[in-house]
This record gives structure tokens, C-alpha cells and sequence, in this order.
């Protein structure tokens, strides 16, 4: 599933960043168009990674340097409840046909509600220092914690 | 009774706490507010002085800008002291009650911190807010940096309550530029400020029972043009009540204030017109260019309304360029500021050369040379005797040169 | 006229920072102006806060600077943000960062050839051991006394004990350590 979590396609400028033109040039009426072509289908039934997003649209703009801590996905707990993705404040739980599949971080602020939330146990997301690998995150993951009384 | 607080010779305040320390010192009975950037930090600073016992009186969360305000013309025609904070979108919303404070004649102060209006949506410094409010009835203030935002603000009520004047009285500060830059602010002890300022005086006040009154009456065509004639001479008049509290406060601080400040100006052939913290960074510039030998000075009204027509005047009169810099979008006209200047100096038998520049909308920077690349555009035109370049002129806009009109020379 | 431009991160007490530079330069009877650029005004993105001293009162209100002092209190901005724009053969600069001041230039081709100029520090380590917590805005101001000479230390922290005298005694010792550890360590 190419580009639905990843910076491959989106995640290619920082956010401000794009070309800066003259009042000649800006679009009349402070309009950001989000796509760069008529869509010829309902956008409902197209992937977010699949639409032809503009340069104006966030989804091609990554915040990810704004983050100092991030969330880490365990699969291995999760039980696709769904909650981070009601949630997330930022839209940056990806989740398809109901079933959790990770982090955007190019969108993901760090701000860790979706850890709140997460009513496994332990939790099946955590948050880690931006500079930790996954892998050791995940090497690092809590037992079980047995309720006391 | 409050508590005092303590302060100390010179504080390093940006021009958002100055305005509230402002406000604390004048004891206000009632501040009613609702907190919008970049003027939040007033009312946050405030409510956190009622919590903490530095002030008596009220401070009231409203539901909107609009409540607010009519908030505060309740809370005035009750008989209490009144301030409150805005900016932008927030004045706007305020507009339609500027018009009933100023009309029932109520002495409320308002902090505008300058900001742009929508859209596109911006929260950074313009004039547009101060333009808004021109017509409203108010009298208008204008600090050029921290300090002045605080000694204005304590002037401002000692000339609105004055019982010649009764009017609300505005006091304006640029967004981020004075609002959040610290500096060094010299301000007076508790004490003095609240003897400058006074007690309260109470005029017609509603919470007098043994003498009920009604505010805001509707007129129709019967009295309602009275109403107004005697509202604009009231604002016209209180030019000399303005110039004695500046007189007073001189007395006071060693501070001068004046409705038209004049920098450099003795001998000055071109001058530039401006308000905000556009002035002194216009200071700088005229500065530079006296060791070019360019005879350049800076004219700014401190007082926007009423406008000082005849201190305007006098002050340009001997020039031979003048370039008005208005920070408000034109839309459709000249700039509101030029306009005025255009307008006194028309009545002078010399002339001047009147150019506008339309500048730093959105808080778009306005540079010590951005400045200088003005006043020597006004230069030629001296030295030319016409207006060399289109009379309105957009100056740090992206793209192509923007100006239009050109002048019209005899034969 | 001396002017500083700091590169930060809103959060990490940059604009705090440059408040308190003026504060105590205040008591010295100079003027001084402190003021901050937000990009988006989120924690974590960068911005940038600046000061100008002088000894007249300050009127120049444009955002533009030609810095004396460029304090980088992100390691990472140091790469990232466009530390030297608008800079002049003076300018010098004190960066935060655990690495040896060579290793730093190397990552960063602009500052080849103003070696002389550039001062390290490690200011996030240092607050970290002293504070508690990433706030490397008062260790890099002790940097910036000692490259700067424009204050004695004592004086400085004295005069930052004033600044900062509504913290509790734990708070205020653990910055004056951290502004003398910096005062030390920066190369
Ligand atoms: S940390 Fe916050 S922004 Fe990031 S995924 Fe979790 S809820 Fe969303
Ligand atoms: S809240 Fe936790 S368990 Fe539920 S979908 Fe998200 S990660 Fe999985």
C-alpha cells in the first residue's frame, strides 16, 4: 500500500515553503485549489494517496520537524477499536476499511491524544523521542500491566 | 482596596502589558472583554490583576466582541469607570456598539491593538481596525512604541472624562510591533499614575435613583441631526482639552505629547506622514538621509480623530514633497490618511506636493530603506516641481510596480 | 547599536530568552528592544527572536537585521534554518550542539570560512543536567556573556537572579549554574 503512510508521495516541501508570486499572480479571491485537475470521479471513492493533491494542500506539505515526540504503532495489541482515529486531532491515524494501519508523520503533531485514548493494555501506541527507531521503540514495549486492587 | 504593585525605575515591557499595567493604575471599575489576538494579552494581564487583589473592580468574560462592548456601554452608563481591548475582526464585530458609546456620550477607554482584517485572514499589524473606527465618533489615539501605549492609555481617560468632553476615547498600538516587542518603559508608581488620572466622575449616571435617566433615546428626524452636530463639536473641541492633559502629563514625566508630532521638521523640504511605529522607523531614515544632505522629516498625527486639520497644516505647510503612508487597504479611493493631508494642505497658498504610498498590509515589513527609497521619490519630486511618479504608489507589494493616477500639469 | 537574531523553536524559550537579555540589559541603563518572528506559531516550528541594544532609546521598528549575534538554541536549525542570511563579516555565532566545533562546520558549508567566528556550546546537555529540562535559552545566554564581553558574569547574575526572582530558589540556582557552566564550556 505505496504512499499511504509514507513521504513518498506527499511530504515533499515544509509547510510555507511553496514558491511566494506577486499580487498579478495569487489566485483572486484567497482560494488554495486542493487538486491540480478536475476530478472525473467522487472524491469520496478515491484513495487520499491516489488524488492528484496541489501544492497547496497540506497533504503534500510535512510538519514533521514541529514534532518533538512522536507516537509508535504496536500491531501486535492493537485491537482496531478505532479510537485513535476518532480522535487524532490532526487526522494522522491512517486506518482503512476499519482496520488501524499506522502513523502519518508527516502530519502527526506529537501531541499524543491517540496514546491517551488507546484503551488496550499495555497501550498499543506509545510515544517515543522523535530521534528513537521504530524497531528499538518497539523492542522496548511495556508488559502486561496486572490491575491492582 | 487594591493592593499596590510594586515596579521598578524602568521596566522591559512590550506595548500589550504596558497598556494593561495602564489600565490597572487607572483602577477601572469594569473591564468586559472578549480576548482576540493580538490584543489578548491586555485582558489576559487584567483578569490576572483582579485575581491576585491588584485592582476592585470587575472583569467580565462576554460571548462575543459585540457583548463586550455593550458590556461595557451598560456598565459606563451605570456610572463605573471602563475599559476593554480589541483588535481586528473583534473591532469589527464592535462596530455597531462604537457608535451607541460614542453617541450617549460614554467616556469607555479601548486598547486596539492594530491588526489586518480578513480575508485573507491575518493576524498581523495594519491599520485597517484604526481606519474602521474613524467614523465611529470616538476620539483616537495613536502610540508609536511600549512607552507610549502606556502613557497614552493613561491619558486617555483623564481627556474622555473630562466633563468637557464625555467621550470614549481609543488608544492604538501596532500589532506585534509595539504589542510584542519589549522595550524600555519608564512607567510612574501606582500613586501618581492614579492622581494623573483621577477618581471617577460619575455624569447622569443610571444607578442614580433619586434621578432616573434614559441612554440612547431614539430621535427619528426630529433630533437626531442635533444629537450628531453636537457630538462633532464636542470631538472638535476637545482638542484643547487634549493639549492640557499632554500639557499635564509633561509636567509630570518629562514626556511630551503633541495631536501632530513633529521630528526634524525646522527646516524640512519633504517629509513623510505616517502613523504607528512607521514613524520612528521614518526617523531613522530621515536621519540617514540629513548626512546626505537631503533636508528630510517626519510629520505624524498622534491624534487620528479628531483630526488635527490645522496642526497638520502648519506643520507641512513650508515643505515641498510630502509622501502620506497610509497601512490600510485604499479599496477604490486614495488612502484615508492622504486624503486629509491632501485636504489641510489644499488650504495653504504654498502647495506642498502630496504623493501616496500604500504600505505594510498584513504586517508586511516597512524597512529603515524602504523608507529612505520614499522620501527620495519625494525628493525628485521637489526637485522637479511636479509628481514624477503616479500619485498612489504601492510600496513592498510582490509583483510589478502597482500605482495609479497620474498628475495633471498645466502648459 | 548591537543586534542579536536568535533561531529557535517556539517552545523552547527563545522569545523568554531575549525578554530576559533585556531585562538585565535594562539595568544597565542601556535601551533595548526584544521581539520574536513566529512562522506558524506552533510549538516546535521554528521561529526566530531578535534584539537590538544601544545606548539612545530604540526607533527603528523594521523587521530587518543585519546580526552582530546569531544564538542557535536548536542543534538541528543549525542545518536546517538560514542561520548566516543577512549576516556581516563581524557577525558571530554561538550554536548549541554536542558536537566539536569542526564537526559542526563540516555539516555546515556556509560557516567554512567564518571558523573564527563560530562559538559551540551545549546547551541542551547543559540544561538538561542543570534544569531538568530542554530549555537552553539561559545556558546559551551565559555563552553569550562570555563571547560577547558586554557583561562581567557576576554582574549578569545578579542581575538575572532579579529577573528571575518570582521562581521558586531551586529554579533560580539551576539557571545561574546553567549560565555558569555555558560561561565555561563554550568554545
Ligand atoms: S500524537 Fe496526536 S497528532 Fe500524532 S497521531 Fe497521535 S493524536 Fe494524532
Ligand atoms: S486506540 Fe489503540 S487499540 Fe484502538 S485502534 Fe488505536 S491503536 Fe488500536
Amino acid at each position: 500500500m505505496k504512499g499511504v503512510l509514507a513521504t513518498e508521495k506527499r511530504g515533499i516541501r515544509e509547510l510555507g515553503a511553496e514558491e511566494k508570486v506577486g499580487w498579478d499572480e495569487v489566485p483572486q479571491g484567497v482560494i488554495l485549489e486542493s487538486f491540480e485537475e478536475v476530478l472525473k470521479e467522487n472524491v469520496a471513492h478515491i484513495r487520499p494517496e491516489e488524488r492528484p493533491y496541489s501544492d497547496f494542500n497540506s497533504y503534500t506539505a510535512t510538519v514533521a520537524s514541529w514534532r518533538v515526540i512522536k507516537p509508535v504503532y504496536n500491531r501486535d495489541i492493537c485491537i482496531d477499536c478505532q479510537n485513535c482515529w476518532v480522535w487524532c486531532p490532526d487526522t494522522s491515524i491512517i486506518s482503512r476499511d476499519k482496520q488501524m494501519l499506522g502513523i502519518d508523520y508527516d502530519h502527526c503533531k506529537g501531541c499524543g491524544v491517540c496514546v491517551e485514548v488507546c484503551p488496550t493494555n499495555p497501550k498499543s501506541l506509545l510515544m517515543f523521542a522523535e530521534a528513537e527507531e521504530i524497531e528499538d521503540a518497539l523492542a522496548k514495549w511495556p508488559e502486561k500491566k496486572k490491575k491492582s486492587k | 482596596m487594591a493592593e499596590k504593585f510594586q515596579l521598578n525605575e524602568v521596566e522591559v515591557w512590550d506595548g500589550n502589558y504596558a497598556a494593561s499595567q495602564a489600565l490597572r493604575q487607572a483602577q477601572v471599575d469594569v473591564v468586559a472583554a472578549y480576548p482576540i489576538t493580538p490584543s489578548t494579552p491586555i485582558v489576559e494581564n487584567y483578569g490576572s490583576y483582579v485575581a491576585d487583589g491588584y485592582v476592585d473592580g470587575e472583569f467580565v468574560m462576554a460571548e462575543s466582541e459585540h457583548g463586550a462592548m455593550s458590556a461595557c456601554v451598560g456598565a459606563a452608563a451605570a456610572g463605573g469607570r471602563v475599559a476593554t481591548a480589541t483588535s481586528s475582526q473583534g473591532f469589527a464585530l464592535m462596530v455597531e456598539v462604537l457608535y451607541q458609546a460614542s453617541g450617549m456620550r460614554l467616556p469607555i477607554i479601548l486598547t486596539v491593538v492594530n491588526r489586518a482584517l480578513a480575508a485573507p485572514l491575518n493576524v498581523r499589524g495594519d491599520h485597517s481596525d484604526m481606519y474602521l473606527g474613524r467614523d465611529s465618533g470616538w476620539i483616537q489615539l495613536d502610540a508609536f512604541n511600549a512607552q507610549e501605549a502606556y502613557d497614552l492609555t493613561l491619558c486617555a481617560f483623564k481627556i474622555g472624562e473630562d466633563m468637557r468632553v464625555r467621550l470614549p476615547v481609543m488608544v492604538h498600538q501596532d500589532g506585534f510591533l509595539t504589542s510584542h516587542t519589549a522595550q524600555n518603559v519608564y512607567p510612574l508608581d501606582d500613586d501618581t499614575a492614579y492622581k494623573f488620572v483621577g477618581k471617577y466622575q460619575p455624569y447622569e449616571e443610571m444607578l442614580d435613583f433619586s434621578k432616573p435617566v434614559t441612554y440612547g433615546a431614539q430621535t427619528e428626524e426630529d433630533w437626531h441631526f442635533e444629537h450628531k452636530a453636537k457630538q462633532h463639536k464636542a470631538l472638535v473641541d476637545s482638542r484643547a482639552v487634549i493639549d492640557e492633559v499632554f500639557e499635564e502629563f509633561k509636567k509630570l514625566t518629562g514626556r511630551e505629547y503633541n495631536r501632530v508630532e513633529k521630528y526634524l521638521m525646522d527646516d524640512a523640504e519633504v517629509a513623510i506622514v505616517a502613523l504607528g511605529t512607521t514613524v520612528e522607523t521614518s526617523i531613522v531614515a530621515a536621519k540617514k538621509l540629513r548626512e546626505e544632505g537631503i533636508k528630510a522629516g517626519v510629520v505624524a498625527p498622534r491624534c487620528f480623530r479628531p483630526f488635527p486639520f490645522d496642526d497638520i497644516r502648519d506643520a507641512l505647510e513650508n515643505t515641498k514633497a510630502v509622501a502620506v503612508l497610509d497601512r490600510s487597504a485604499p479599496m477604490g479611493a486614495m488612502g484615508a490618511l492622504f486624503n486629509e493631508v491632501s485636504a489641510a494642505l489644499y488650504t495653504t497658498p504654498n502647495r506642498p506636493l502630496v504623493t501616496n504610498y500604500i504600505y505594510g498590509l498584513g504586517g508586511r515589513d516597512f524597512a529603515v530603506n524602504d523608507a529612505i527609497n520614499i522620501f527620495k521619490e519625494a525628493k525628485a519630486n521637489a526637485d522637479a516641481g511636479y509628481i514624477t511618479t503616479p500619485i498612489q504608489q504601492f510600496s513592498g507589494v510582490r509583483g510589478p510596480k502597482l500605482g495609479f493616477f497620474e498628475t495633471k500639469r498645466g502648459k | 547599536m548591537v543586534e542579536i537574531r536568535w533561531h529557535s523553536r517556539a517552545g523552547q524559550g527563545a522569545v523568554t530568552g531575549a525578554k530576559g537579555l533585556g531585562d538585565v540589559v535594562s539595568t544597565t541603563g542601556k535601551q533595548v528592544q526584544a521581539f520574536a518572528l513566529y512562522g506558524s506559531a506552533k510549538r516546535g516550528a521554528a521561529m526566530r527572536a531578535y534584539n537590538r541594544i544601544d545606548d539612545e532609546p530604540i526607533i527603528n521598528h523594521e523587521k530587518f537585521m543585519r546580526p552582530d549575534y546569531v544564538l542557535v538554541i536548536d542543534p538541528a536549525l543549525a542545518y536546517t534554518d538560514n542561520i548566516t542570511e543577512n549576516d556581516k563579516e563581524s557577525t558571530k555565532y554561538i550554536i548549541t550542539t554536542h558536537l566539536s566545533k569542526d564537526e559542526l562546520i563540516a555539516g555546515i558549508p556556509e560557516l567554512q570560512d567564518k571558523k573564527d567566528r563560530v562559538f559551540v556550546v551545549d546547551a541542551i546537555q547543559i540544561s538538561l543536567d542543570t534544569i531538568g529540562r530542554s530549555i537552553p535559552n539561559t545556558p546559551i545566554l551565559g555563552a553569550f556573556v562570555k563571547v560577547s564581553g558586554m557583561f562581567e558574569l557576576d554582574y549578569f547574575l545578579n542581575a538575572m537572579q532579579r529577573v528571575l526572582s518570582k521562581f521558586p530558589q531551586k529554579i533560580i540556582d539551576a539557571n545561574m549554574e546553567a549560565i555558569k557552566r555555558a560561561y565555561n564550556e563554550v568554545k
